[in-house]
């Protein structure tokens, strides 16, 4: 195999995920197809342990000549996460004009990052949407690949849908892609992930940037006391934990449907602060500028 | 001084928002102390630039990043360490240390007893969960009896420590505890402990919802803040009222204080004395 495009300087590819994802077989892809073009490759890895989930990268770098395994901070050229919030942890290491950010929407939530422990209750876990972070970025590529590959009929062909969404950024052809594929999956398995390597190239081919969504913040008036006082709610910051809904001796707050907390009885409430002394995220906040100073005061 | 009415404190105006919404988990009760802390600074009228922040490691020592101060964040232990180099070179800064249980009492225990016995001024606020949080769980010198930790799978079969009777004993001329439930109460001790001329430690009670909580089925973050109310000595209550209450009482406020010479003023006195006369002579 021949590839005309033969740089000076090394070209970084960072891949990264959590255990089990199959980290490692797109690195392996990626360098053997590097190594059967004739150029130098050195990959290094690492699978340890966070704390909040095990967390998996690995470093290709290729080029004419390698000197380092590592890819220093901001020298990624392309950024490919197998996991949502894996990929926004290294964002540091990407290229700040330039580099290719590729992802699976997918998040794989550590249990200790959830919200509330009701059933089906949503986590906190990177909450930018796909879109803000792409915005970010300026080149990037969010694709819920795991659903792809469900949909091809093997959720665990997910890092072969990126692996088919990052061949769209490097100069080598399909046909070298699919052969080292072929010779690295398992034989029953090759149809699924030809398939599933095509539908992530597909996706990339066809990108149409997806419409933002704006985060708002919300002040109401409350009035329990017949005062005119203030609630302000800084909804990126609530993580829902229920302490204020529960503490609030009016029960004016409750979790909404994304586990935000809402003023849901204005009214009632007495601007009493309970609820902004007592939230550990600082989401909450009691505005009495209008109001003469509380009994309490002094 | 006043409590409910203070308007004027925007807890925003000393932290780093642009690193806000914090690691921490839902419910955590680091946070809550943390406004404790910010909230005193604030009624104290201490400029930000005057103030400094020294902390450990631990979920509790992460706190300090987010304050818009001069910020430490240390070795494992060490904080107090730090600290009091600090104060003693820089008598003009007001030093504060945030510490956990293990942070303080395990890898730290040594650094807080000589703190304790040398009185430098400095305000020593220990966030206790009784666990080591940020690693997962692991049993810590204050874990109650019987406990559920990654490290005591069976329940927790060593006794824990009193931190506050510790300090007491070690000699700290302030001490108090507080919890992250009395907010404003909290506030107003570590106003006082800052305020205070000598070493000063501060036991908050804090929760750790998320492996604490989980681990020993403590319930929702609001039910483990409001356990913090059944493990409080009641003062005002009768017997009858109190009395389920009793196996766990924790006694909060300040629990010692005594006006003993503080360290930094008679390091000066004998290094500068003894300087002075080096080069009279
Ligand atoms: C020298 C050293 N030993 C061990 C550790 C691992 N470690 C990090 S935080 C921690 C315990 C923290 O517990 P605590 O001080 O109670 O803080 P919390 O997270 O509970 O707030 C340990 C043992 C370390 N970082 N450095
Ligand atoms: S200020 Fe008091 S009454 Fe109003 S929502 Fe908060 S806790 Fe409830
Ligand atoms: S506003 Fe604060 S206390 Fe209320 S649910 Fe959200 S994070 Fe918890
Ligand atoms: S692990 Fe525990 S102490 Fe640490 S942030 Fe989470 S709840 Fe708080
Ligand atoms: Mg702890």
């Amino acid at each position: 195999m021949n590839v005309e495009h033969r740089p000076a300087v090394p070209t970084n590819v960072l891949i990264v995920g959590v255990g089990g994802q199959g980290v490692i077989m797109v690195s392996k892809v990626l360098a053997s197809l590097c190594q059967q073009a004739g150029l130098e490759v050195k990959q290094s890895e690492v699978h340890g342990m966070a704390k909040r989930g095990g967390s998996v990268f690995s470093h290709v770098r290729f080029g004419e000549t390698v000197l380092s395994p590592m890819i220093a901070h901001g020298e990624a050229d392309i950024m490919v996460a197998l996991e949502w919030a894996e990929g926004l942890r290294w964002l540091d290491y990407l290229k700040r004009d330039g580099g290719t950010f590729i992802a699976d929407t997918q998040q794989i939530v550590p249990p200790v990052s959830f919200r509330n422990r009701r059933r089906g209750a949503r986590s906190g876990y990177a909450p930018a949407t796909p879109a803000e972070v792409i915005d970010l970025v300026g080149n990037g590529f969010a694709l819920d690949a795991t659903r792809m590959a469900a949909g091809l009929g093997n959720e665990r062909v997910a890092n072969t849908v990126l692996l088919g969404a990052l061949s769209t950024a490097l100069p080598f052809p399909r046909e070298g892609w699919l052969g080292v594929l072929d010779g690295l999956v398992p034989p029953k398995t090759t149809e699924v992930n030809r398939r599933a390597f095509d539908a992530g190239r597909e996706w990339v081919q066809n990108f149409d940037r997806p419409a933002e969504q704006a985060a708002a913040a919300v002040a109401v008036p409350v009035s329990g006391d017949g005062l005119d006082h203030r609630l302000e709610i800084t909804e990126a910051w609530c993580k829902g934990c229920d302490i204020c809904v529960k503490m609030c001796p009016e029960r004016c707050l409750t979790l909404n449907a994304r586990h935000i907390v809402e003023l849901t009885d204005p009214a009632a409430c007495t601007a009493c602060r309970l609820c902004e002394w007592l939230c550990p995220d600082f989401a909450i906040r009691v505005l009495t500028a209008s109001a003469p100073a509380p009994a309490l005061a002094k | 001084m006043d409590t409910a009415s203070a308007n004027d404190f925007d807890i925003r105006d000393y932290l780093r928002v642009e690193l806000l919404p914090h690691f921490m988990c839902p419910g955590c009760g680091h946070g809550i102390a943390l406004r404790a802390l910010l909230w005193a600074v604030h009624d104290l009228k201490l400029a930000k630039d005057r103030l400094a922040i020294v902390s450990g490691i631990g979920c509790s020592g992460r706190v300090g990043a987010y304050i818009d101060a001069n910020t430490f964040h240390v070795t494992h232990g060490r904080p107090l360490a730090f600290a009091t180099g600090l104060a003693l070179a820089r008598p003009d800064l007001e030093v504060i240390v945030i510490t956990g249980d293990g942070d303080c009492l395990a890898i730290g225990g040594n650094h807080l007893i000589h703190a304790c016995r040398r009185n430098l001024h400095l305000t020593c606020l220990m966030f206790n969960n009784e666990i080591y949080g940020m690693t997962g769980g692991q049993v810590s010198p204050t874990t109650a009896d019987d406990r559920l930790t990654t490290t005591t799978p069976y329940g927790n079969a060593e006794p824990s420590f009193d931190a506050c009777a510790l300090a007491a004993a070690a000699g700290a001329s302030f001490v108090g505890r507080g919890m992250t439930l009395q907010t404003v109460a909290l506030k107003n001790l570590i106003r006082d402990a800052i305020s205070h001329r000598g070493f000063s430690f501060v036991e908050v009670i804090s929760d750790c919802t998320e492996i604490f909580g989980r681990k020993n089925d403590l319930g929702s973050s609001p039910e483990m803040i409001l356990r913090q109310k059944g493990s409080m000595k009641p003062d005002t209550y009768g017997n009858v009222v109190d009395r389920p209450f009793r196996p766990n009482a924790v006694q909060t406020g300040v629990l010692a204080r005594n006006d003993r010479p503080e360290y930094g003023d008679a390091y000066r006195a004998a290094v500068l004395g003894a300087a002075g006369a080096a080069v009279a002579g």
